[in-house]
């Protein structure tokens, strides 16, 4: 609050005060009061009334200030009228009251959904693991048939499962820091284990994956590394070309070790290339092929920025997709 | 004949895993009584227990420690956080899979745990069939007095239909085979590899000992 800002707010009674001093000024001069003692008087009423306005402007700046830290030092801002003091005043008392009120309510519709995110992530989880029963009883009974009508049942159920893994690793992402345990792993694992879990759909797709040089160890989350190379390989198996090849590579740069999937695939538009990780966004390619949730980037992203691993995308139309994971520094605890 | 026990409450997973235990010739001991884990694992004396974690009333992870003091488990499950995991290995397990676990993986662990626990049969080095001898460690095949060396990819290969001779192998079979050695070819370079093959027992004098079958497969 500045002064200005303080005198035009309080404008019209101050006006009205000072016309009401001339007006009894003018009265007393009528009856006959000499013009000097007049004088004082209303110099002292004046004085006054400066002095007692100052003195409110710098009570309510002060107060408003000692507020405003307040509200500047709380993380959760709708806590503010928990941690304000109360004021003594009984007009300010009653507004804060009310402002209190409001804030209560606000906290508990915060707090219940809150909850009932909370739930619902628990019963994803819950969901997910029940689910896999059957699925692995599927894929056992799958075993004993004839091999052709098993490739194809495999692919359904693999299918199934790709989805039932993004779910998991959707409600995961919420709160990442929970799940994950940071490990020495061996980029050859990473890959092993991605390729093992889409083996189905990379085969039917007659796609051959070439690897170099996964001798390179990681400090990351195997598990959660490879759900997000499957997603790669799954794009990658998704928007193929005629003779699709994937090459998975290591690199070390420095002391950050790059993983880079590479396929011979159909490309991402230039004008599309940075918006492939927003959250359901499935761009030309997608629509024209169909089936596409625009999730698979997305969760990458997510449990890439929460593993600290960075992710580059690079693409030419006609000519195929590289996308890089660069994975933290390795820290040395000494 | 090495045996397995099976701890799974769900009784399809139960008798399909089994079933596919027995035709891997181990083997398999089911439990369907989960008052008396501990006791059946103890008369039983198995070579490997295969724990699932989610058993009615139980947790799995309580039986653990005390299992593992009789034989090698490796706990399978559907809980796949991070946290069970490591709290199951620290428990003494000796592997964590989780379901759905691809087939070819799971047996290849089984066998490892069973190998570094030292009850594995040792696993045969030579292949023997239709006049050939294939050495899997070395890398090299033997014919009439003769021997050639041959790649990673073409000794797969060669692995695969000596072991299943006789039989028709059809190259999707053959493909989910190499793929499951972390070979992953595809149609056209199979073909390439079974050609330079051919061509390398043709220098041992074995002409046309694989047999195209056209639209089926290869046979040896």
């Amino acid at each position: 609050m500045t002064i200005s800002e303080f005198i035009l707010d309080r404008l019209d009674r101050m006006l009205l005060r000072i016309a009401f001093f001339f007006a009894v000024s003018a009265f007393l001069l009528l009856t006959g009061t000499q013009a000097g003692i007049i004088a004082l008087l209303l110099l002292a009423c004046l004085l006054i009334f400066f002095a007692e306005l100052l003195f409110d402007f710098w009570k309510e700046k002060k107060r408003l200030d000692e507020l405003q830290a307040i509200m500047r030092r709380l993380d959760e801002r709708y806590l503010f009228t928990e941690c304000a003091p109360r004021p003594r005043r009984l007009y300010e008392r009653r507004l804060f009251d009310l402002l209190r009120l409001s804030g209560k309510s606000m906290i508990e519709a915060v707090s219940d959904a809150h909850a009932a995110q909370r739930e619902y992530r628990e019963y994803i989880e819950q969901w997910v693991h029940e689910i896999k029963t059957p699925i692995t009883a599927a894929k056992l009974i799958c075993q004993n048939i004839d091999s052709d009508t098993r490739r194809r049942l495999s692919g359904e159920l693999a299918q199934i499962d790709a989805h039932v893994e993004r779910a998991l690793f959707y409600a995961r992402a919420e709160s990442p820091e929970k799940d994950f345990i940071i490990k020495k792993t061996a980029l050859s694992s990473i890959c092993e284990g991605a390729i093992g879990t889409h083996q189905t759909l990379l085969i039917q797709n007659g796609v051959r994956v070439e690897t170099e040089n996964l001798e390179e160890t990681v400090y990351t989350d195997g598990k959660w590394a490879a759900f997000m190379l499957g997603q790669l390989l799954q794009n990658a198996a998704r928007y193929r070309s005629a003779a699709p090849v994937i090459t998975l590579s290591g690199k070390r740069l420095g002391r950050q070790v790059q993983l880079i999937v590479r396929d011979n695939g159909i490309g991402i538009p230039a004008h599309e290339l940075p918006r492939v990780f927003d959250r359901g966004f499935t761009g030309r390619n997608g629509r024209s092929q169909g089936g596409s949730t625009g999730m698979g980037l997305y969760l990458c992203k997510r449990l890439a920025d929460a593993l600290e691993i960075g992710l580059q995308i690079q693409s030419t139309v006609g000519a195929g997709t590289c996308v890089t994971l660069t994975f933290p520094a390795e820290i040395k605890l000494t | 004949m090495q045996t397995i026990m099976i701890v799974e409450d769900d009784p399809v997973i139960r008798e399909e895993l089994a079933f596919l235990l027995e035709n891997e010739s181990y083997q398999a001991l089911s439990v369907t009584d989960f008052e008396t884990i501990l006791e059946q694992v103890r008369s039983a004396c198995p070579d490997l227990v295969l724990l699932d974690l989610g058993l009615p009333g139980r947790d799995g992870l309580s039986f653990c420690a005390a299992i593992r003091k009789i034989a090698p488990i490796i706990v399978i499950t559907s809980r796949t956080s991070a946290l069970d995991e490591l709290r199951a290995l620290n428990l003494g397990s000796d592997d964590y899979i989780t379901k759905p676990y691809n087939i070819p993986v799971l047996l290849a662990r089984i066998r490892a745990v069973l190998r570094r626990n030292g009850t594995e049969d040792a696993q045969p080095d030579m292949l023997k069939a239709a006049g050939l001898s294939l050495s899997l460690t070395k890398g090299t095949v033997t014919a009439n007095g003769q021997t050639a060396e041959l790649t990673r990819n073409e000794l797969k290969i060669l692995a695969h239909l000596m072991s299943h001779a006789g039989e028709i192998v059809s190259r999707a079979d053959l493909i989910e085979a190499l793929w499951n050695s972390q070979i992953y070819i595809d149609d056209n370079t199979l073909s390439v590899n079974v050609t330079r093959l051919r061509s390398r027992l043709e220098g041992l004098g074995l002409l046309d000992v694989i047999k195209t079958r056209r639209g089926m497969g290869y046979q040896l």
